[in-house]
């Protein structure tokens, strides 16, 4: 559910505004340690679970307007490399402001410990992420589907110039739609913290992952980005329980191997 | 077209005399990097942002097989070069069939295939800590361990690629991925089977990649973890659009200029990636078209 969330984010970016956005994975570090800076700051998780992800999705609000709003015009490789400057200079910013070394953060007391679920002990906190992140992507989908500017998202995606031609301002909906998925790579981030623990590194391998999700559900799909989140986490859940060291490779691996089937990924017509 | 050739044989002579031989031999070993990811980039009009996948594989291998069988310089060359060449027509397979935003990711994912491969495979690799302890064997005679004589080989090396490279930009097959880069289905309506071509702009792209990668393993005696990584193949790519894709020599420039920026900020402070995010971020955003436009440009204003 988690990289349904990060694919989701990307998604809606790569599908509405049309770049590579390299600083997704950065956006969800970000996210990640906020989250705990917040919350060591004020005391209260949950506070914190709210405000992290705004605070990202208010630096995705800066980064739209001072730097990718000029680049729309521009090609691919330039769109890439500032995104790609950008990732460095925010991770390399964590490393200045919160040091080198990863910790560990914990979950709320509540949420600590197992629970019983008749047949298995499950941590609760694992129960809880699952929970939040698919209401989450319900939250996204029903905005998409069922509103008037959700509508009009999904029309940019299909359609640029007849969106713009029918008298809605296309740069706000860019800017919108680029808070928007840094917000989902914030809450990511924020949820992910208790369990993962925070390191640097952290945004990249989602990066990567998210990267993955698009690719097989295809630019600005939603189900298709909530299925290959959802068959790429399996796959990686169950080769970890069996063979650990391959977990994170069996990820770029199945991606492959559904590629080399279904060229077009799961969904995608392009 | 004379020009260029003096120029660069004038800065191939007298690099050594103005930094460090290592890092003179790593400019050209950058730039014969670059050459590969332009035939990609600048004439067929793939951004591939995968390139470390060719680099690093070619290093791992030859540099295991140097370390391990001690097999010669020529051939751990040719074998590095077999594994870019290989390498890159696996990769190139599987992205070649989609294209613009996806085949950016493509490249990007599959290169993170490869790094977390050897950030596992720790009994080979090293993972995280690198390969050390890849020699440097002589090769007829001549003594490679001496910085100046290396630097030797590999600008020899260097001179042959650009050759290389620039008969194969101007031969048929060079026209027809400028074509597939220019008009896509048009070079399609005319004959031409576009992912095929594409794929055989990737194999010799990998090709000198590889290359890249081995001399790069015997320059430092080790193969880092980061040269498979992605911020080599973003590296590549940035040095590529400074110098400016497109031209022959733009990533030669941009090489030249990317080490030297790289390794003197490098000096000055160890949160020194930073500091080219920023200048990634300021080239974007101001000196769009890269050094060799922005000379066109002064030169156009100064010397008319």
């Amino acid at each position: 559910m988690l990289y349904a969330l990060m694919g989701l984010g990307l998604s809606l970016i790569t599908g509405i505004l049309n770049i590579p956005n390299f600083a997704h994975g950065a956006l969800f570090a970000v996210g990640a340690y906020l989250l705990a800076t917040v919350a060591v700051a004020i005391g209260n998780f949950w506070i914190a679970l709210v405000v992290a992800p705004i605070g990202v999705a208010l630096l995705g609000l800066a980064i739209e307007y001072a730097g990718i709003r000029r680049l729309y015009a521009a090609g691919h490789d330039y769109q890439l490399l500032f995104t790609f400057g950008l990732a460095l200079i925010l991770s390399e910013a964590i490393i200045l402001i919160w040091g080198p070394i990863g910790y560990s953060h914990l979950p709320p007391d509540i949420l600590r410990g197992g629970m019983d679920l008749g047949f298995t002990m499950y941590p609760k906190y694992r129960l809880f992420l699952m929970v939040a992140a698919g209401l989450l992507v319900v939250a996204t989908w029903l905005f998409l589907e069922k509103t008037r500017y959700g509508a009009i998202m999904r029309a940019g995606i299909e359609n640029k110039e007849m969106v713009s031609l029918l008298g809605i301002d296309i740069h706000k909906l860019f800017t919108v739609a680029f808070a928007l998925g840094a917000y989902l790579a914030g809450i990511a981030g924020a949820l992910t913290a208790p369990i993962r623990g925070l390191n640097p590194g952290m945004g990249v391998d989602m990066l990567g992952i998210a990267f993955v999700v698009v690719a097989l559900g295809g630019l600005g799909n939603l189900l298709g980005a909530i299925a290959a989140g959802l068959i790429i986490g399996v796959a990686q859940a169950l080769v970890a329980a069996y063979w650990t060291e391959a977990s994170t490779v069996v990820i770029y691996a199945v991606m492959a191997a559904i590629l080399l089937v279904r060229p077009q990924g799961l969904f995608g017509i392009r | 077209m004379k020009q260029p050739i003096v120029l660069l044989l004038a800065a191939v002579v007298l690099l050594p005399f103005v930094v460090r031989p290592a890092i003179a031999s790593e400019i050209w070993i950058f730039a014969i990097f670059g050459l590969g990811l332009n035939l990609l980039l600048g004439y067929t009009g793939l951004l591939s942002f995968g390139q470390s996948t060719f680099f690093g594989s070619a290093a791992y291998v030859a540099g295991w097989l140097l370390k391990h069988y001690g097999i010669n310089t020529l051939l751990a060359l040719g074998i590095g070069i077999g594994v870019g060449a290989a390498s890159a027509a696996v990769v190139g397979y599987l992205c070649v069939q989609r294209s613009g935003l996806y085949f950016i990711m493509l490249t990007f994912a599959l290169n993170q295939l490869f790094y977390f491969t050897a950030y596992q495979w720790t009994s080979v690799t090293g993972g995280e800590d690198g390969m050390p302890g890849v020699p440097r064997p002589a090769m007829l005679g001549i003594d490679f361990k001496d910085p100046l004589i290396y630097y030797a080989f590999v600008s020899a090396l260097f001179l042959i690629t650009l050759f290389l490279m620039k008969r194969i930009v101007e031969s048929p097959l060079g026209k027809i991925l400028q074509a597939i880069r220019e008009n896509e289905v048009r070079a399609e309506a005319v004959g031409y089977n576009a992912p095929r071509f594409k794929l055989l702009a990737f194999v010799i792209g990998g090709a000198f990649s590889g290359l890249a990668g081995v001399l790069y393993a015997m320059l430092f005696g080790i193969v880092p973890l980061e040269a498979i990584s992605f911020v080599f193949s973003g590296n590549v790519v940035f040095a590529t659009l400074i110098g400016g894709s497109g031209s022959l020599y733009g990533p030669v420039i941009g090489s030249f200029v990317f080490i030297w920026l790289s390794e003197s900020m490098s000096t000055v402070w160890a949160r020194w990636p930073l500091l080219l995010g920023v200048a990634f971020v300021i080239v974007v955003l101001f000196l769009r078209g890269g050094v060799v436009e922005a000379w066109h440009k002064v030169s156009l204003r100064f010397f008319k």
